[in-house]
C-alpha cells in the first residue's frame, strides 16, 4: 500500500505541503524571527528585507513571523476542530446505525439534516454571535458543523459493515453491541473517516481564515491568515504584496489537504481506482 | 464551459466594457441633487432620543432647527430665534421666534411648540442625552404666539449656549412622536423616506423661512467599511465622504483629479477609557502606569496615519481655555512597570479591551494592547458592535478598557456626572465644573474649565490620546461640505455645485 501511494502524485504532492505547514508550524511554536506582536509604527509597511523577509504589516510587525504564527494557529484550529466533529460525529452515527429505523436513528439524522440545510459557515457565524468572537468560540463552532458531516458518514459507513456476515458471526458468539461497534465497526470504517478528515481539514482552515477575516475569528494580537488578509486589503494601494502572503499561505495549505485526501482516498480504497 | 457560450459572454463583456465611459457619463449625478456618504447609519432619527453622533449627523440644521445652531467655525448664531434677551441677574431669558416659520406638515410654529419641546425633554422618561441644558430651568411660559420666557433657578453661565445643541431641538406637538422613524420639522430639508441599512432621502423644503438650499434632492448613503467608502467615492457613487474611515486612503484620493481631500478637526477627544470603578483600575497608581505605558503619538501614526491633534486632557484645543498637557504624563514604559509593582502588580494582570467598530478603535486597540503587554498587562481584545457597546460599556459599565471618542463640545463636565461610564468621582471636578455653570464672567468659567481638565489628568482618570480629524472628501465642483465637525453636522442647504 505504501507502495502505492508513492506513485501517486497528489498523495505525495498534499503530503509534501501538509509536512511542511506541519514543520512550520512546530517550528513557531519555538522560534520566530521576530515577536509578531511587537508593534513598530516607524518601520511599517516595509518592503521584503534581510531583516523583515516579507516586509512588515501596518504597525511595523514582521509578516513572517506572524505567517508562521499563523501555520500554527490554522492547524490548532483544524485539529481541535476536526477531532470535535469526529469524535461527537462518529460516536452519534455508529450509535444511530446500530438502531437503524428506530427513532433515534431518525432523531439524529433529521437533526443533521437540519443542520445541512444551512452553509457551515452561515452556521459558524450564528454560534459566534452568541459564543462572542474569539479562537476558542471559532473553534467550537466550526467544530459543531463537523459533527453531522462524519455523522451521516459514520452511519452510512457502519450500515454497510454491520451487514456482513462477521458481524452475525460476532453476535452470534455472544459479543456486546459496544464490543462489536469497537472491535469490528469502527476498524472497518476507518479509512473513509480519514479521507472525510483530511477534506474537513481542509474546510476548517478555510472557515477559521473566512471567520478571522469577518473579525470574529482569532483576535489580535494572535496572528490569524484570514484578518491578515482583512488588514491588508486596507492597503492595498501602499503595500500592494501584503496581501499575497496570507493569501498564498490559506491556497496552499488548503490546496495541500485536499490533494492529501484525494490521494489517501484512492490509496485506502483501491476499488476508486479501478473505477 | 462551453465554447459558445464563452464567446457570448466575451463579447457581452467586451460590449459592455465599450459603453462604461458613456454609461458613467450618463450616471453621473445631475446638479441639483447630491449624494453625501456617511460612515455610520443612525439608529433613530430624533436627536432628543440618543446620543448617537450619526442621528445629528444627518438632522442637525437639515430636517431639524433649534433656536440657536453652531455655524461650521462653532460659532453659534440665532437660528429659530430671532434675538434672546437675558435679564442683567442671568435669571431669565425672553426668546423671540421668527416670524413664518412653519413645519413640514404646515403646522406654523408658536411659543407653545418651544415649551412643549423642551418640557418633553426634561420629562423624567425622556432619552435626551443632554439633560443637563435643561436643568436649571424653573419654568417656561408662552406668552404670545412669539415670544417664550424661561426662569432659571439659578443663574448658568452657558445656559442659551445650550440651546443651540442638537438635543434642545424644536418640535411640534403634532408629530414629536413620530420624530424617530417620520420626522417632521421645520428645517431647509424634509424627510422623504428612509431605507434602513442603505439610504435616506431628503427633499427641499419649498416653504423653508431662511435661504432656498441649492441642492432639490438630497440622499445620505451609509457605508460603514472603509474601503467600501474609497471605492465608492472612486467610482462616483459618493459626492462626498463626511469623515472617511481610511485615513491611510488619503493621498490615493488627493491624487484623484475628480475629488477634494480636506483635513480638519472634530471636537471628538479620543480616550483609553477605563473603568475607575473597578479594581485594579481604581488603583491610581494603575492608572498612571496604563497612561505611561502608551505612546500616543506612536497611536495617533498607527491607528490614523498621523492626521490627529495630540492631547493630554479631555478638551479641545480649539477651545480658547484649552490647556495644553500632552507632556503632563511621559512615554516611559521602564517607569511604568516599576509603578505597576509598587502597585502590587509585579507580574502585570489581565484585562479585557472592548472595542467598537470604528478604525480609529479597532487599530489603536490593536496598538495600545501591544503597548500595554510591554509592562506586563495581557490585553484581550473584545470588538463589539455599538448597540453592544452603548449597553454593557456605557450603560451597564461593564469593562475593563475601551477605546472612544467623545465627539460632543464641552464636554468635560461628563467627569462630574454620578454613573456615567469611567466610574470617575472627583469631588474638585464637580466644584469646577459647577464653577463653569455658576461663573459671572467668561474669565472666571475658563478658569474652572481650566481646574477641571489639570484635575482630570493628575488623577490619570483615563488615557487622552488625540483629537479625531475629519477627513471631508468631495467631488471636484460640490461646494460647501463643513471641513470642521464643531458639532457633528452636514447642513445640506450650505451645499452647491459649480
Amino acid at each position: 500500500m505504501i507502495h502505492r501511494a508513492l506513485r501517486h502524485p497528489s498523495f505525495v504532492v498534499g503530503l509534501a505541503i501538509t509536512l511542511m505547514v506541519l514543520l512550520i508550524a512546530i517550528l513557531a511554536v519555538f522560534w520566530t524571527p521576530h515577536d509578531p506582536t511587537a508593534i513598530r509604527i516607524s518601520a511599517r509597511l516595509r518592503p521584503p528585507s534581510a531583516t523583515n523577509w516579507l516586509g512588515t504589516d501596518q504597525f511595523g510587525r514582521d509578516v513572517f513571523s506572524m505567517l508562521i504564527l499563523g501555520a500554527r494557529n490554522a492547524l490548532l484550529v483544524g485539529i481541535v476542530a476536526v477531532g470535535i466533529g469526529l469524535s461527537i460525529g462518529v460516536a452519534l452515527g455508529m450509535v444511530a446505525a446500530t438502531g437503524e429505523g428506530s427513532l433515534l436513528d431518525e432523531g439524529i439524522m433529521r437533526v443533521c439534516d437540519f443542520t445541512f440545510a444551512f452553509p457551515a459557515v452561515l452556521t459558524a457565524i450564528l454560534i459566534l454571535t452568541f459564543l462572542g468572537p474569539g479562537l476558542v468560540n471559532a473553534i467550537i463552532a466550526i467544530g459543531i458543523f463537523n459533527i453531522p458531516v462524519f455523522a451521516r458518514i459514520a452511519r452510512g459507513a457502519a450500515l454497510q459493515v454491520m451487514a456482513r456476515d462477521y458481524i452475525r458471526a460476532a453476535r452470534a458468539a455472544g459479543r456486546s453491541t459496544p464490543g462489536i461497534l469497537a472491535r469490528h465497526v469502527l476498524p472497518n470504517i476507518t479509512g473513509i473517516l480519514i479521507v472525510q478528515a483530511s477534506v474537513q481539514f481542509a474546510l476548517a482552515i478555510l472557515a477559521e481564515a473566512g471567520l478571522s477575516y469577518l473579525g470574529i475569528g482569532t483576535q489580535p494580537p494572535n496572528p490569524s491568515w484570514g484578518r491578515m488578509l482583512n488588514d491588508s486589503q486596507t492597503f492595498l494601494a501602499q503595500a500592494p504584496t501584503l496581501a499575497l502572503f496570507p493569501g498564498a499561505a490559506i491556497a496552499l495549505a488548503v490546496l495541500g489537504f485536499n490533494m492529501l485526501g484525494d490521494g489517501l482516498r484512492d490509496v485506502l480504497d483501491p476499488k476508486s481506482l479501478e473505477r | 464551459m462551453q465554447p459558445v457560450s464563452r464567446r457570448v459572454a466575451l463579447s457581452v463583456g467586451l460590449a459592455a466594457m465599450a459603453l462604461s465611459i458613456p454609461v458613467s457619463a450618463s450616471a453621473q449625478t445631475p446638479k441639483d441633487s447630491v449624494v453625501v456618504c456617511q460612515t455610520l447609519e443612525p439608529p433613530i432619527l430624533d436627536p432628543t432620543g440618543g446620543a448617537a453622533a450619526a442621528i445629528r449627523e444627518v438632522t442637525y440644521d437639515n430636517i431639524f432647527e433649534t433656536l440657536l445652531a453652531f455655524n461650521g467655525e462653532g460659532r453659534i448664531e440665532p437660528r429659530l430665534a430671532e434675538k434672546i434677551d437675558s435679564s442683567a441677574d442671568g435669571l431669565t431669558h425672553t426668546i423671540t421666534l421668527r416670524a413664518g416659520v412653519t413645519f413640514h406638515d404646515g403646522t406654523p410654529l408658536t411659543a407653545d411648540d418651544v415649551k412643549f419641546s423642551f418640557e418633553r425633554a426634561m420629562a423624567p422618561d425622556s432619552k435626551n442625552s443632554q439633560k443637563w441644558i435643561f436643568a436649571p430651568i424653573a419654568g417656561i411660559e408662552a406668552r404670545d404666539a412669539r415670544t417664550v420666557v424661561i426662569t432659571l433657578k439659578s443663574a448658568v453661565g452657558d445656559f442659551v449656549d445650550g440651546l443651540a445643541w442638537a438635543d434642545a431641538t424644536i418640535f411640534s406637538a403634532k408629530s414629536a412622536d413620530k420624530a424617530g422613524t417620520e420626522p417632521v420639522g421645520t428645517g431647509p430639508y424634509q424627510f422623504v423616506r428612509w431605507n434602513r441599512g442603505d439610504r435616506l432621502l431628503l427633499k427641499r423644503n419649498d416653504n423653508y423661512w431662511g435661504k432656498k438650499p441649492a441642492i432639490a434632492n438630497a440622499t445620505f448613503r451609509f457605508i460603514s467599511d472603509p474601503q467600501a467608502q474609497v471605492a465608492a467615492l472612486t467610482a462616483g457613487d459618493c459626492d462626498a465622504h463626511t469623515n472617511l474611515s481610511a485615513p491611510e486612503a488619503v493621498p490615493q484620493l488627493r491624487a484623484n483629479p475628480n475629488l477634494r481631500v480636506t483635513i480638519g478637526r472634530t471636537e471628538g477627544e479620543t480616550i483609553v477609557a477605563m473603568n475607575n470603578g473597578k479594581a485594579p483600575f481604581n488603583n491610581p497608581k494603575v492608572r498612571e502606569a496604563i497612561s505611561m505605558a502608551i505612546d500616543r503619538a506612536q497611536v495617533n501614526e498607527g491607528a490614523i496615519s498621523g492626521f490627529g491633534t495630540l492631547i493630554g486632557t479631555h478638551f479641545s484645543p480649539n477651545h480658547p481655555a484649552y490647556v495644553d498637557l500632552t507632556g503632563a504624563v511621559k512615554y516611559d514604559p521602564a517607569a511604568a512597570r516599576k509603578l505597576l509593582a509598587e502597585a502590587g502588580f509585579p507580574n502585570g494582570f489581565s484585562a479585557t479591551l472592548r472595542l467598537p467598530p470604528p478604525a480609529y478603535a479597532q487599530r489603536g486597540g490593536e496598538i495600545v494592547a501591544a503597548m500595554l503587554g510591554q509592562i506586563g498587562i495581557k490585553v484581550s481584545i473584545e470588538p463589539v458592535q455599538w448597540a453592544q457597546w452603548l449597553e454593557r460599556v456605557y450603560r451597564q459599565r461593564d469593562y475593563d478598557l475601551t477605546i472612544v471618542a467623545h465627539v460632543e463640545p464641552l464636554d468635560i463636565n461628563i467627569y462630574a456626572r454620578d454613573g456615567y461610564y469611567f466610574g470617575y468621582a472627583s469631588e474638585a471636578v464637580k466644584d469646577a465644573v459647577a464653577r463653569t455653570k455658576s461663573a459671572k464672567t467668561e474669565a472666571e468659567r475658563f478658569t474652572a474649565y481650566r481646574d477641571a481638565q489639570r484635575r482630570i489628568t493628575a488623577d490619570f482618570a483615563n488615557v487622552y490620546l488625540f483629537m479625531l480629524p475629519k477627513i471631508t472628501v468631495s467631488r471636484a465642483g460640490l461646494k460647501g461640505m463643513w471641513s470642521n465637525w464643531p458639532v457633528p453636522a452636514n447642513p445640506l442647504g450650505q451645499l452647491s455645485w459649480e
